[in-house]
């Protein structure tokens, strides 16, 4: 498990400090590391300071959607009539995204400790921590940490002595990426298939078991204790007014240096890929980017001084999402490469709503025929279309994560599935 | 190996393992009781036990048998076919017994881009396999897997229960002969 | 009678109604008389899982669109659902179903009667932009007579929720995953449930098909009849099948306060059985010792004749018989002067469903106990014996469980009825009459409620209603007596209800085109007095 690269750069650092440290992932290594001490304080403090902070802060889920936290936390009832739960999700499948992943198996305090925090603000009784089942090594880890904090008191009955109590369980999945969206997780961990269900009921009035839920991120719940600990107006010295604080970014693809930094949100993209990761191989060039994981729309190498940040990706045309930028140099084929992320949507998809069971595998079918040569143009046509019908039109957003990329990759990259269309179609038109 | 867990993560442990005893009884013995209990403590519905229970069974079995799943069904109050629709719609649950080096190759966008698709060949070349087959000795069964969540270490293959990082198609034969023969079990 | 503020008004496609709050949009389109699309959405499964996509619609302010089946009403609210963005999304859910569904249509059962055929038409799939195979997981069987064709499924899982929601039983799920989905059972463990072949009904196309109908008609070869279920006392509402004067299938009929939208395995074994056999289909007298064939004015001439020489006997009835006939033989057992009369219940075991337990294969497996209770019948455990030396009537019953030579000491033993057992050809005369499905009449279910059913089938020969046999019977015999003029006797079943109503207080004045497709309740006799005195 060797930690690859650093950003050799002067940046600060809260998520990230201590991966590569060994020590950091036992107790005392962690205390040493002065964990612990944001939970000691939120123990003492009232569940809507600790929410009132949180939101100050403008953090932001990390899971993809960037919905603001504090927000979130603050729709679960504040006189509770019956357990409330938190989710940590920790099912972290986006292909192109590893963050969590790092974060768990370098510093699994830190995220315990956040999930407390984010426990007491919201007045679970229970945290769940549902991990992706191929983590085996992290799980590891992660079990052992649990098992040291409940030994130490920080989890358990009475938390750092305060009187208050929450217990924590760790969870497995077992193979679904769709187990990731916030419903699917909530069915999978009731000990079903993990099939989002239609919003209303939003998870704070009826989550898991039926109780008030609220599902963050691991990402999320590590950034909580340095919030907590350090206050809004520190966390905002990162990062832009609707974008505050720092982020991991998982840098994968046709890249020198790939692997994750931890970075405060607002660089410009390019500078990430170039300077943070040195770019492609060899010297070669940049031809598109997914800028925040296979879900995002595709960025050309024209387009890479947009600004990362929610707003900043969003005005680009593409999304933050987990901030996990795929790099496509010039040796790369844009279509081979879109039929490899369909077919995992396709793969993936639980299959209850039409559109997306019958839409995602249609897509792979006619960009593999492509592919391999036997295209016609008006299969272009037929994606476009299939592209706004898997728009907006199903109950989880699993359907348009394949539309981004997609429909952006047939705007600026059409050429590349002409030059594959069937020589004799290609002459008809 | 009667090693008592933490409740909290009893339901948490590894499954996809290269040791395991094909004959040992799920819940007949005091080990399975135990692990039992303390899963169900930690859920207010017996359902939620599920996927721990089924992970339990591939991590003491390898696979997950129709005898196993009428045994969970039966201890959680369930129907066997709820137990088989939740099994089947989870990909890491084994339905036939698997090599005992179960070996996956992330061939998704990243780990595509950077030669995903040849190290996969390398595997099945070198086990003399197709995809989702199970060598003739037992030892391996390579697999082509979606994103493993490892996508700066590009190509991610996941053995068992440990992760190889940065594996091209050169480092193929080095990682199988680091795996036990065929007369160990 | 209602308040204007309790409704909920909303606008849909133009038209403007008033529906109750909590009513979901696909249901007040309905009322308002525009049907939308659906899937997996049924009005008698509880759960509404919104997958199947087919019922969006476009709600003013609403940025996407929405499944109709999931929203309720809610006050001013505009719908649109025929707007250009919902028919493009409900054409779009077509032909993807299409992708993989096989156009084996001339070879499917549900062929005619298949929404996806319907929609397909509806929104005008004309050409198929699909170049690649479909995929092919063949077809399973999940029941002893159930089949799944896995590819003509839209996982809609209407069955699964079926089984799961109102039958009470987790034996039939999904299982894999994406395309992949199918419907399954545990492996080795079949559907073993008495309720189970509704799966079937509710199976918008042809993906699961009650074995013993494959490839045996296509469904505009059939002829639809309404009608009762004879199976118990429940009198599930059904609609009968029949092609070639054959019942070949029988569905069950909504009625809410009888079966909801379901029926049970038994009642359709039992329908679709119940004509086939051989059957009496001729008048037979027996003016010399030997039963000979007659025509109906000389059969019923010397009936009547024979029936004028009886003093005292008894009856023998079944509780297969309509309301309409165990009536007109009250009547002419009262102009012979013989009381009482008998019947015996078959049964079985009950089985209720779970989501609907008003529902019940009920232990009495017969349709009409408490209209024979109605017209003075008592209900006997063991058959009658056989009386000697007095007059004998029997209508209906087989007698297929009597000796042999049952009936054979009775003074005129006459028996009505269709079918010829041993002891039934001991008879002086048989009177051939139509079964249940041949004929019109009504049944009164185990609470009291009369139904109608109509004529399916064409009956054998010169097979006619008991109740017009039997009033013809009557009128023979009252002019034998010296009535001055004919009595008359019912040329319909509307005029045989007539008659039975007016001299059963029960039936509270009801006619035949009152009752109405859901029946209507027996009211106490004493209630019905009071009624037509006031």
């Amino acid at each position: 498990m060797a930690y690859p690269y650093r950003d050799d750069r002067e940046t600060t650092t809260i998520l990230s400090r201590h991966m590569g440290e060994p020590e950091a992932r036992s107790l005392s290594g962690w205390l040493e590391r002065g964990g612990y001490e944001a939970l000691r304080k939120a123990v003492q403090m009232e569940p809507d300071e600790i929410t009132e902070v949180v939101k100050e802060s403008g953090l932001r889920g990390r899971g993809g959607a960037g919905f603001p936290t504090g927000m979130k936390w603050s729709f679960m009832p504040s006189e509770p009539s019956g357990p409330h739960y938190l989710c940590a999700n920790a099912d972290e499948s986006e292909p192109g995204a590893f963050k969590d992943r790092e974060i768990m198996r370098w510093t699994p305090h830190l995220l315990i400790e956040g999930c407390l925090i984010a426990a007491r603000a919201i007045r679970a009784e229970h945290v769940y921590i549902y991990v992706r089942g191929e983590f085996f090594p992290v799980i590891r880890v992660l079990n052992q940490a649990v098992v040291e904090a409940y030994e130490a008191g920080y989890i358990g009955e009475s938390v750092c002595d305060s009187g208050w109590g929450c217990d924590l369980t760790v969870h497995i999945g077992a193979g679904a990426y769709i187990a990731g969206e916030e419903t699917g997780l909530m069915s999978s961990l009731m000990g079903g298939r993990a099939e989002p269900w239609m919003k209303p009921p939003f998870p704070a009035q009826r989550g898991v078991f039926g109780a008030p839920t609220t599902v963050n991120n691991v990402e999320t719940l590590a950034s909580v204790p340095g919030i907590v600990m350090n206050g809004s107006a520190w966390y905002r010295q990162w990062g832009s007014e609707k974008s505050p604080g720092t982020k991991m970014w998982c840098c994968s693809g046709n890249l020198t240096k790939p692997g994750n930094y931890e970075l405060e949100l607002g660089l410009p993209l390019g500078e990430i890929i170039h300077d943070v990761c040195g770019g492609p191989p060899e010297g070669r060039k940049v031809k598109a980017v997914l800028p925040g994981g296979s879900s995002t729309a595709f960025l050309t190498a024209d387009e890479l001084d947009c600004v990362t940040t929610y707003e900043g990706l969003q005005e680009a045309g593409s999304a933050l999402g987990t901030a996990s930028p795929i790099v496509l140099d010039e040796t790369a084929e844009i279509v081979p490469a879109m039929r490899r992320i369909a077919q995992f949507y396709a793969h993936e998809s639980c299959g209850q709503c039409v559109q997306c069971r019958e839409g995602t595998a249609w897509i792979t079918k006619i960009l593999r025929r492509i592919e391999e040569g036997d295209g016609e143009p008006r299969d272009l046509d037929t994606l476009y279309d299939l592209c706004d019908q898997l728009t907006g039109r199903t109950i989880c957003v699993l359907a348009d994560s394949v539309v981004f990329p997609l429909r952006s990759s047939l705007d600026k990259f059409r050429h590349e599935y002409e030059a594959l269309m069937r020589r004799s179609a290609s002459v008809a038109t | 190996m009667s090693r008592r867990l933490h409740p909290a993560v009893a339901g948490a442990q590894p499954f996809q393992l290269a040791e395991r005893d094909p004959d040992a009884p799920l819940f007949g013995s005091e080990e399975g009781r135990e692990r039992l209990e303390a899963i169900l403590s930690r859920y207010p519905t017996r359902r939620a036990a599920l996927l721990p229970l089924l992970g339990y069974a591939q991590e003491l079995h390898g696979w997950i048998s129709t005898g196993d799943m009428e045994e969970i069904a039966e201890v959680l109050e369930l129907t066997p076919a709820y137990v088989w629709s939740v099994a089947s719609f989870y990909t890491m649950y084994n339905k036939h017994p698997a090599g005992r080096h179960m070996i996956q190759v992330c061939t998704n966008i990243s780990c595509h881009l950077n030669g995903a698709p040849r190290v996969l060949e390398e595997f099945l070349e070198q086990t003399g396999t197709v995809e989702g087959e199970t060598t003739e000795d037992g030892r391996f069964t390579v697999l082509e897997a979606e994103c493993l969540g490892a996508c700066g270490f590009a190509t991610a293959v996941q053995i068992n229960d440990a992760y190889h990082e940065n594996v091209t198609p050169e480092k193929v034969a080095e990682i199988l002969a680091s795996l036990d023969g065929p007369e160990s079990s | 009678m209602t308040e204007g503020n309790d409704l909920i008004n909303l606008i849909i496609d133009g038209i403007e109604i008033a529906v109750e709050p909590g009513t979901h949009v696909i249901d007040a389109a309905e009322r308002a008389g525009v049907l939308i699309p659906r899937y997996c959405y049924h009005p008698g499964i509880p759960s509404r899982p919104a997958q199947c996509r087919v019922c969006l619609v476009e709600i003013e302010g609403q940025p996407k669109l929405q499944p109709s089946c999931k929203m309720t009403v809610t006050e001013g609210m505009v719908v649109h659902t025929a707007s250009e963005e919902a028919e493009d999304a409900r054409r779009a859910v077509i032909e993807l179903l299409l992708v993989n569904h096989p156009l084996d249509c001339p070879i499917c059962d549900a062929a005619g009667q298949c929404m996806l055929q319907d929609y397909a038409l509806e929104t005008e799939q004309l050409r198929s932009r699909l170049h690649e195979e479909k995929l092919v997981q063949g077809r399973d069987r999940i029941a002893d007579d159930i089949l799944y064709f896995a590819d003509r499924c839209i996982i809609c899982t209407r069955c699964v929720r079926f089984m799961s929601e109102v039958a009470g039983d987790e034996t039939l799920i999904v299982a894999q995953r994406g395309d992949r989905n199918v419907i399954d059972t545990f492996p080795g463990r079949d559907l073993d449930h008495p309720f189970q072949g509704n799966i079937v009904d509710v199976c918008p196309v042809g993906a699961l098909v009650h074995e013993d109908f494959l490839f045996k008609a296509r469904f505009w070869d059939m002829d639809q009849t309404a009608s009762i279920c004879p199976g118990c006392s429940t009198g599930c509402n059904v609609t009968i099948d029949v092609k070639e004067n054959q019942i070949v299938r029988v569905k069950p009929r909504h009625n809410p306060e009888v079966n909801s939208y379901w029926m049970c395995d038994h009642g359709r074994k039992h329908l679709v059985m119940s004509n086939r056999g051989e059957r009496a289909d001729v008048p037979l007298i027996r003016p010399d010792g030997r039963l000979v064939a007659a025509d109906w004015s000389e059969a019923l001439a010397w009936v009547a004749d024979r029936l004028l020489e009886v003093t005292g006997g008894d009856a023998v009835v079944s509780p297969d018989s309509a309301n309409e006939s165990l009536f007109f033989l009250r009547e002419l057992l009262d102009r012979l002067g013989i009381g009482g009369g008998s019947f015996r219940v078959p049964t079985g075991e009950e089985a209720t469903l779970a989501g609907f337990p008003k529902l019940a294969l009920r232990a009495e497996r017969a349709p009409n106990t408490t209209g024979a209770e109605l017209f003075g019948f008592a209900r006997v455990d063991d058959p009658a014996p056989s009386p000697a030396g007095a007059g004998l009537i029997v209508l209906e019953d087989p007698l297929a469980d009597h000796e042999p030579e049952w009936g054979g000491e009775a003074a005129f033993f006459l028996y009505v009825g269709g079918r010829l057992s041993s002891a039934a050809r001991n008879a002086h005369a048989v009177l051939p009459v139509t079964g249940f499905a041949e004929m019109e009449g009504s049944f009164t279910n185990f609470e009291g409620r009369v139904q109608r059913f109509h004529q399916a089938l064409r009956p054998p020969g010169l097979a006619r209603p008991a109740w017009m046999v039997l009033s013809r019977l009557i009128a023979e015999l009252d002019l034998r007596r010296g009535a001055e003029t004919r009595t008359e006797t019912p040329l319909e079943v509307g005029q045989a209800f007539a008659a039975m109503a007016v001299a059963t207080p029960e039936l509270g004045g009801f006619e035949w085109d009152s009752i109405g497709p859901k029946g209507a309740r027996l009211v106490a006799a004493g209630d019905a007095v009071s009624a037509d005195v006031a």
